[in-house]
């Protein structure tokens, strides 16, 4: 990516991007654009570079970030209506190592409200459109980042991944995302929606990109119990021979499924072997997920209750009601229908049934992929089931929506990480994107292998 | 399974919404369709599986026990909440 | 009808971690103004995460020792969901489903047992303050690390639950895992009392009573609610099972309205903090650290200190610590002026937290046995020992200063006799006592006291008085 020097300034790379921005404003790329917080941070890296002082490794980048990053850049509201007015005091342990690297925040970007969604229509700002066709969606929940590095407005942009968000907008828009091993990236200081599956990652044009930015912000974060100590630094890359592909994710009469076998084809007249793989316990890795998302769902966002911070019901004459409307107000259809079924999986007489059952069903998903990795070093198959689908189409059936993170989420709850590389197009001209899967911490090996695949 | 309309309520008071006729008519139709969904998973047999809730190899991890200045003052913090009162955020009534 | 009661309580023990369970933030909120000890982790603002403090664990693993329990390797946090200010996560994080203490046992004063269920780890609620149309929330109180310690329901009279909590509270603070300030509630006491009939197999309907503070209020609420049970049951009437609050007042309890029967809390493991799985090396270790407890001092101290002096001293740990550190030949002796004089005065708060060394306190016990210094002088210098301005420069200089040592040489002690026995005013007293008349000896000793400016030692006076008269 393009670093601020001494021709080309961070003031030059900053005002484009923000042009760019505003040329591209019909899509609703953005909630919150950081004109005058960008220019000022990109003439204090000017000022550095004309004094020929050390900048950072991606000096004068101008990134885009998604609106659930906490930063006292503007609000910080997950583009839900409950967290409206919240500009956060504190910022988020990614966030903070960008910047230290020289990146510069022009803008939040707008996503389904609390990530939860896979169209980007979820959001209180209505929805963002996709960048190759605008009556289409840009997917979710990452959408705003997605279209806005799609349309080159930014070089990078951060998104969250907790059953796709990061994959499969970038599958819909022709980038690469990566969601990586859980525990890579500290997720301190980004809204929770499911704790135990949420990965932060980035959308880029190119496998460097990435890997440069996994570098900046991979590592142990004592304000994240969870983060592993920095493996991705140290990591020696491997080099792959076996592909695996999995029997259990055939598409009967899909472009996607033929762009799939082609890239195999060429995997081997490269020499690679391609390994077919039986994962039958992945089928019910959906149902698995909506349980246990939903119950981390509504754990975690018990405490947007209107009284400590964000949107406060003007319906508030008593305590019990200030909670019960500041939360119907503030909360959107899908997250409301999230927290209800989180509340049913963990309610006393369905516990067991559901949420226990649940994460037994996770224990065999995590031995699929184990035995799987004994049998190839990565795994090829598509994002989602389809490509970009139509605006409005499956806002108002929440199953068929939650049927497109059906090959996203396995990752998630096996938590090894998976890269959405851009792999072709459909014959309407949509982006079509396979996923990379690769066994825990082998994220850079993970990307490295991708240019294979270009 | 048939979720009623007892049960959309409990799920809404648990969940602490209140919800308007009309919420409760749609939201009564999704999640009998979620819960249809999710019910699948009876079909695979989870007899020797421990339950997984994290997927990281770490135990035993925690601090020490040192006083250390934090990321946000009780001015900033307080200064979110919509109402203050001598240092405290301040609500309605409990009924 | 007779009825027997049975009682069961659950104690909440606020830990004396230096910051809050998962927060680096000040954990003693005494005396601080409200929301001064918040993180925004605390304030749960979004994107927070729990930053577990290994000391609570630590503390827990002493604790648990204290009480004779298993300490378990393997244990978990769960969240407990409810909506309510105080609670600012919406969420209790506790490890009431697995805990890390497990059964054990504490003893009463009566040689009973009480069993202890399980005992677990979890932060503490914020505060509400009540007002006419509003209520203010201060969360000072959010996660400090608090134990909850639960008992089987073994005791059966009010005095056994006052015994109970007494003896649990010297425990957990000869343990030094809190301040034991009951009057800021460092530890609290939920209390269930039932009854039935004697002879009844099945226990009654329990009624909870929440949040007591002080032994004393344990005591009347288990009295109050044994009334209150076998009123009703003897008029036919039912017990119903609820949370009942405690008036001191009044010396009653009261209903509280419970909305909450059958509260679903919606446990669900917490993916924000790691396993725990302790190494049977660790456990080890930290119980190595468990100091003496009452009965090991007891069971040391027995007929060397009179018990009820030691019964007195068993709620002050401070202060046996320090006996236990000194010579037991000076220890009757030291007790007792800890238990007659230190805590007489009105400063003894204070000085229990700066204590003399073992070493100023057994040379003094030392100056005593050799009659060196008077009971009176060796109470003097004493309390000189927490003066300020005499700390640190010895006893024996702080009672020359003082000019309170005795003078027990012998053949000074004889000359001062015989300069008080050449004085004419003393005659009448010499031929009265040769005449037998026994008491005058204490107007000599008296004179003899007067003309050694008090530093003689009163008995060896005596001694030569009596050889002289003969």
């Amino acid at each position: 990516m393009k670093t601020a020097n001494k021709t080309v300034t961070a003031t030059r790379l900053v005002k484009d991007a923000l042009e760019k921005a505003k040329h591209f404003e019909d899509y609703n790329i953005f909630t919150f654009i950081n004109e005058e917080g960008a220019l000022k941070k990109a003439a204090e890296i000017d000022a550095k570079i004309a004094r020929g002082e050390k900048v950072g490794r991606l000096a004068g980048v101008p990134y885009a970030l998604k609106d659930n990053f906490l930063s006292p850049e503007g609000e910080t509201t997950a583009s839900a209506h409950i967290l409206e007015g919240f500009t956060s005091p504190v910022t988020a342990t990614a966030v903070e190592k960008l910047e230290a690297e020289g990146a510069i925040m022009i803008g939040r970007t707008n996503m389904d409200a609390f990530a939860h969604g896979s169209s980007t229509e979820s959001s209180y700002f209505g929805p963002t459109l996709n960048a190759y066709d605008k009556e289409r969606v840009a997917g979710g929940s990452s959408g705003g980042s997605a279209v806005a590095v799609a349309l080159d407005i930014v070089e990078f942009a951060t998104g969250t991944d907790t059953g796709g968000s990061i994959r499969q907008p970038a599958s819909f828009n022709g980038v690469y995302g990566l969601k990586p091993t859980y525990g890579c990236v500290s997720r301190y200081g980004v809204v929770a929606m499911a704790s135990s599956t949420d990965c932060i990652g980035f959308f880029t044009k190119t496998p460097d990109d990435m890997s440069l930015l996994m570098s900046v912000a991979s590592g142990q974060d004592p304000k994240d119990l969870t983060t592993l100590p920095d493996y991705y630094n140290d990591s020696e890359i491997k080099k792959a021979k076996k592909i695996g592909i999995i029997k259990d994710f055939y598409l009967k009469d899909s472009e996607i499924q033929k762009c799939l076998e082609h890239k195999c084809e060429e995997l081997e007249k490269k020499g690679y072997e391609i390994v077919e793989l039986e994962m039958p316990a992945l089928k019910y890795a959906l149902a698995a997920y909506y349980i246990i998302v939903p119950a981390e769902i509504a754990s975690n966002l018990s405490r947007y209750d209107g009284v400590r911070y964000g949107f406060r019901s003007e319906k508030s004459d008593n305590l019990d009601d200030l909670y019960k409307n500041t939360r119907s107000e503030g909360f959107m259809p899908e997250n409301k229908r999230r927290i209800m079924i989180g509340n049913f999986v963990l309610s006393s007489g369905f516990y067991d049934a559901y949420f226990l059952k649940a994460a037994k069903a996770r224990t065999l998903i995590v031995k699929e992929y184990e035995e799987a990795f004994k049998k190839c070093d990565f795994i090829l198959t598509p994002v989602a089931p389809n490509p970009a689908f139509k605006l409005g189409e499956k806002v108002n059936d929440p199953v068929s929506m939650y049927l497109e993170d059906v090959m996203s989420v396995p990752l998630n709850l096996a938590g090894v990480p998976g890269l959405a590389i851009p792999a072709g197009e459909t014959s309407n001209g949509l982006p079509i994107g396979l996923q990379l899967v690769g066994p825990r911490r082998s994220d850079k090996s993970l990307i490295e292998f991708s240019k294979e695949l270009m | 399974m048939e979720i009623k309309r007892e049960d959309i309520l409990h799920l809404s008071d648990l969940s602490d919404f209140s919800l308007s006729e009309e919420e409760i008519e749609k939201l009564g139709g999704d999640l009998e369709g979620i819960i249809k969904y999710i019910s699948q998973l009876d079909e695979l047999n989870t007899d020797n599986a421990e339950p997984t809730y994290q997927v990281f190899e770490m135990e035993n991890v925690w601090r020490e026990d040192e006083i250390l200045p934090q990321d946000a003052t009780r001015e900033q913090l307080l200064a979110l909440t919509k109402e203050e009162k001598d240092n405290q955020i301040k609500v309605p009534k409990v009924l | 009808m007779k009825y027997i009661p049975t009682i069961g309580i659950e104690c909440h023990v606020q830990l004396r971690t230096k910051t809050k369970l998962f927060s680096e933030v000040d954990n003693d909120a005494r005396g601080k103004e409200p929301n001064s000890c918040v993180s925004p982790v605390d304030y749960a603002l979004p994107g927070m995460l729990p930053r577990l403090n290994g000391e609570a664990i630590r503390l827990a693993i002493l604790a648990g020792r204290a009480m004779n329990c298993e300490i378990n390797a393997s244990s978990r946090f769960d969240r407990k969901h409810y909506f309510y200010p105080d609670s600012p996560k919406g969420y209790q994080i506790t490890q009431f489903y697995h805990p890390i203490i497990g059964e054990g046992w504490v003893e009463l004063p009566s040689g009973e047992r009480v069993r202890i269920e399980h005992a677990h780890l979890e932060g503490d609620a914020g505060k509400l303050t009540h007002f006419d149309s509003y209520s203010l929330v201060d969360l000072n109180r959010v996660d400090t690390p608090l134990i909850e310690i639960v008992s089987m329901p073994d005791m059966h009279s009010a005095k056994d639950a006052h015994d109970y909590c007494k003896a649990l509270w010297r425990l957990m603070c000869f343990a030094g895992v809190t301040y034991g300030d009951l009057y800021n509630g460092n530890m609290r006491f939920d209390v269930n009392v039932s009854i039935a009939p004697e002879g009844s197999k099945e226990l009654g309907k329990r009624a909870e009573v929440k949040n007591l503070n002080s032994f004393r209020s344990v005591e009347r609420a288990v009295e109050y609610e044994i009334k209150r049970q076998s009123k009703l049951l003897d008029a036919g009437e039912k017990v119903i099972q609820e949370t009942r609050g405690w008036n001191d007042a009044t010396g009653e309890t009261t209903g509280q309205r419970s909305k909450e029967e059958a509260k679903d809390y919606r446990y669900m493991p917490e993916p924000d903090l790691p396993p725990i799985n302790l190494s049977q090396e660790f456990i080890d270790a930290e119980s190595a650290k468990l100091p003496m407890m009452p009965s090991n001092y007891r069971k040391k101290f027995a007929g060397i200190i009179a018990d009820d002096t030691l019964e007195v001293l068993l709620d002050y740990p401070s202060l046996m610590s320090k006996l236990g550190e000194i010579d037991a030949k000076y220890a009757k002796n030291i007790s007792n002026l800890f238990a007659s004089v230190l805590l007489a005065e009105e400063k003894s708060a204070e000085y229990l937290n700066d204590l003399p060394t073992a070493a100023e306190l057994s040379e003094l016990a030392e100056m005593n046995d050799k009659k060196e210094l008077s009971s009176t002088a060796t109470k003097e210098v004493f309390l000189r020992l927490f003066d300020p301005q005499m700390k640190g420069r010895g006893v024996k200089n702080i009672a020359k200063e003082l000019g309170l040592v005795q003078e027990n040489d012998l053949g000074a002690l004889e000359a001062i006799v015989d300069t008080v026995l050449a004085k004419p005013e003393t005659k009448k007293a010499q031929d009265d006592f040769r005449a037998g008349e026994e008491k005058v000896i204490g107007f000599l000793v008296g004179q003899v006291m007067k003309e050694s400016h008090g530093k003689a030692n009163p008995s060896a006076v005596q001694e030569i008085l009596r050889k002289k008269l003969k």
